[in-house]
């Protein structure tokens, strides 16, 4: 389990607790602003019911004082006290239509005019013949303002005139529990709402829920504090109060003496709201768990992809690796130089191993076989396929010499076997060192470039006359055919695998032929070596950085031709191969000397193996000459051998004692006393910083 | 070079042809696995010559055998070859049949 894993998982936990949260509040708002309109509603209604009971018992009161007058009249203070006193009422006025006061319970009102009293006024209204009745709610009363007090209007039939009678609230505190007791206890509040109501002066309750009935008596009994911080008792404020031990949304208010509490239990609507939150905190959670597995399942997946990659990238790397090893084993040293040719080669594998090789070796000491091929595809099948057809193709050259019949036989036994239908292409030449003549085949590999030597101006560069046969390992049967060119002494082929005609810059566009041919052309007289070097420096200024994606491989051979014109003189490297070189040069300027010269053939051998070993092992010479030349007087082949190794004398040496015992003889000196005794004559002597010895074998006489 | 190497019970056949010198002493050099040999027997009917080269390997071998109470035989050596054990001094060391 990783750390991004982790911090997933955290913010879809942060996530999954702000969405809990936010319904949570959401509910809780709606639970309260049900609670809200529910208390509303309770204290409208108990406003209505309390106002509405006194106003109906007042206004029965008032009609039934205008049936008993008949008309609005005068009355004896007796009178007007004993209608007051009959319906239980603290004042009663009669008043005529142009609001003068004609009778009433207070006697100084009488004759006054209930226009002049701003609040009484508003009662004149009932003249007008439409409406019947009008109420006021207690209020300070205006002689005595302790005394809070209470008036209905009723009219006389017509307008004429009208009735109004006033209460006294402490009246109607007194008639409270008998009056009002019986509503509360049957009042509903909601499901679980209920009224509490108490005297004011005594906190006695005259209504209590059913429920709790036996619990308390008195309004402190059931836990409310009037004075309790929170507490409003206006009507429109709700508050927090404990009621029988548990909390209560309530409201308050004080009427006629009495407080009357509203009180909802949380449980109505908050119960719900946990049913709600409860639900959606499962349907959420659900959810989000669904999710995180769905993201944990495309993290597992996606990090099985990673480590699948990264897999296929190592193996890869192995796997360029070890082809990249075996293509850069399978390239050889180029054969030594020597007067009559050079040749440089060079492979620059891209990014991706692929099949591209080169190859050139001596056939013999006049001919020297050079070719460039391309594998198809890439990496270590690539790689091996390269290796089998780079030693076909030698062993059958070897063999047959001629470069088409052993491009045939190469493709007789690739198409034999070839599982993997890979192919290839190559160009294969074998130069003549006597006559500069190349004879190529070439089965679907690109056109060398020949590049003229210096004559008149400058130089000439063209590509060879693409003839081809068809690629290698493709078509069983094929017969490839050579052609032949011919090189001037200092004339040059230039060999290339597509890596180089088809490298591409930043904009997708080839390097081409025409690019190719000017590198070669721009190199001119430089080395073969440095002709390669510009080739594929060219390559890269071109591609500027856009990655390789072909190996790029030039090959370069320059005929320069025998020097020296006696046709029997040559350079070898100071090297084992360079001794067997030499051996194979004896033999040919034997063949050219006809059979007495041959007859010679094994002492001159041992000769050139004794001096030429002893130049490579002892003098530390980079390489030697060796000149062949045919004697006469007598007749005879003398060889002349000639280094730049540190001076050596090999004749100053005494001969070993050929006549010791086998085990006490010295392994050594037996090869110069070999030569001495095989020559007619031998010389030494030091030319320059040159060794120079020579040793003449003549032709034994018939004798 | 070619060498036919035959090993019968610790007796090492060995028919050489072509050209024994410093390019191919090397090559008879490994063909001579001495190891529990006891003899030796050279055939040089196919040996074009020899050189020193190819004398240093004859006289370890010799002195191989010697050392270990063994046999050395060397079988129709031609002229050229025989030519140089003699002018070496070799052919008193060697056992030369016929």
């Amino acid at each position: 389990m990783n750390r991004r894993w982790i911090v997933f998982a955290g913010a879809a936990a942060v996530f999954y607790s702000v969405l809990v949260f936010f319904s949570w509040s959401a509910l809780t708002q709606r639970a309260f602003r049900q609670t809200e309109s529910m208390l509303d509603y309770a204290m409208l209604d108990l406003d209505a019911t309390l106002n509405g009971s006194i106003d109906t018992m007042l206004m029965h009161a008032a009609d039934s004082i205008t049936e008993q007058l008949g008309r609005p009249r005068r009355l004896s203070t007796e009178e007007i006290a004993l209608i007051a006193r009959q319906r239980d009422l603290d004042e009663v006025n009669v008043v005529a239509r142009d609001g003068t006061f004609l009778a009433s319970t207070d006697g100084r009102l009488v004759g006054l005019c209930m226009a002049d009293r701003p609040k009484s006024a508003e009662f004149l209204v009932l003249t007008n013949g439409v409406r019947h009745a009008l109420s006021h709610h207690f209020r300070p009363g205006a002689h005595n303002p302790d005394v809070r007090r209470k008036y209905v209007g009723v009219a006389f039939p017509g307008g004429d005139g009208l009735v109004q009678v006033g209460i006294d609230e402490v009246r109607v505190t007194g008639m409270f529990p008998s009056i009002m007791g019986f509503i509360f206890d049957a009042w509903l509040l909601g499901e679980k709402g209920f009224f509490l109501c108490a005297d004011l002066s005594d906190g006695h309750l005259i209504s209590n829920p059913a429920r709790h009935r036996d619990e308390a008596k008195f309004l402190a009994e059931t836990g409310y504090d009037p004075a309790a911080p929170g507490v409003v008792e206006d009507g429109r404020t709700t508050f927090q109060a404990t009621l029988f031990g548990v909390p209560h949304d309530c409201r308050a208010v004080v009427f006629c003496g009495h407080r009357i509490v509203a009180a909802l239990p949380p449980a109505e609507y908050y119960s719900t709201r946990t049913f709600y939150a409860a639900l959606i905190a499962s349907v959420l959670g659900l959810v989000m768990l669904a999710f995180v597995l769905l993201v944990r399942r495309i993290d597992i997946d996606s990090g099985r992809l990673r480590s699948f990659y990264a897999a296929e990238e190592d193996r890869r790397a192995k796997e360029y690796a070890i082809a990249s090893t075996i293509q850069n084993s399978a390239l050889p040293a180029p054969p030594p130089p020597d007067d009559a040719f050079s040749l440089a080669a060079a492979m620059h594998p891209a990014r991706e191993v692929g099949g591209d090789f080169y190859d050139s070796f001596r056939l013999d000491a006049t001919h020297v076989a050079f070719l460039v091929a391309d594998v198809s595809g890439k990496g270590v099948t690539a790689a091996l396929y390269m290796m089998t057809s780079k030693t076909l193709i030698k062993d059958k050259l070897a063999a047959v010499r001629d470069p088409a019949e052993a491009l045939t036989q190469v493709n007789a036994e690739l198409c034999a076997n070839n599982p993997a239908n890979m192919f290839l292409t190559a160009w294969v030449g074998v130069l003549d060192l006597e006559t500069g003549v190349v004879t190529y085949a070439n089965a679907g590999h690109n056109p060398p470039v020949k590049l003229e030597g210096p004559k008149g101006g400058g130089r000439e560069v063209g590509f060879v006359t693409p003839k081809s046969g068809p690629v290698l390992a493709f078509m069983d049967g094929v017969r490839y055919k050579s052609f032949t060119l011919r090189l001037a002494p200092g004339e040059t082929l230039f060999l290339y695998t597509d890596g180089v005609t088809e490298a591409l810059d930043a904009k997708g566009a080839l390097f081409g032929e025409d690019r190719l041919r000017d590198a070669v052309l721009a190199a001119g007289d430089a080395s073969p070596a440095s002709i390669c070097h510009v080739v594929r420096a060219a390559v890269a200024a071109f591609a500027a950085g856009t990655p390789q994606a072909d190996d790029i491989t030039v090959l370069a051979v320059r005929y320069t031709g025998r020097g020296g014109g006696k046709g029997a003189r040559r350079r070898f490297p100071a090297t084992q191969s360079g001794i067997a070189a030499a051996g194979d040069f004896l033999d040919e300027a034997l063949a050219e000397n006809g059979p007495s010269a041959e007859s010679l053939s094994p002492s001159l051998h041992v000769i050139l193996d004794e001096i030429a070993s002893n130049i490579v092992k002892h003098s530390g010479a980079t390489g030697f000459e060796l000149e062949f030349e045919p004697v006469s007087d007598p007749p005879g082949v003398k060889l002349v051998f000639s280094d730049d190794g540190a001076p050596f004398d090999p004749l100053a040496h005494a001969d070993p004692d050929p006549t010791l015992p086998a085990a006490e003889r010295p392994i050594g000196g037996l090869g110069i006393m070999m030569v001495r005794k095989m020559s007619s004559s031998v010389s030494y002597r030091r030319s320059g910083d040159r060794n120079v010895f020579s040793a003449t074998v003549a032709v034994p006489s018939p004798s | 070079m070619t060498i036919n190497t035959k090993n019968e019970n610790g007796k090492l056949a060995l028919a050489l042809t072509g050209r024994l010198d410093t390019n191919t002493a090397p090559e008879l050099e490994d063909e001579l696995k001495l190891e529990g040999v006891s003899e030796i027997a050279f055939d040089f009917s196919g040996l074009e010559y020899i050189s020193s080269a190819g004398l240093r390997v004859l006289m370890t071998a010799q002195k191989a055998m010697m050392a270990c109470g063994g046999r050395m035989t060397i079988a129709h050596p031609n002229a050229m070859v025989r030519g140089v054990f003699e002018m070496t001094g070799l052919s008193s060391v060697f056992e030369i049949v016929p």
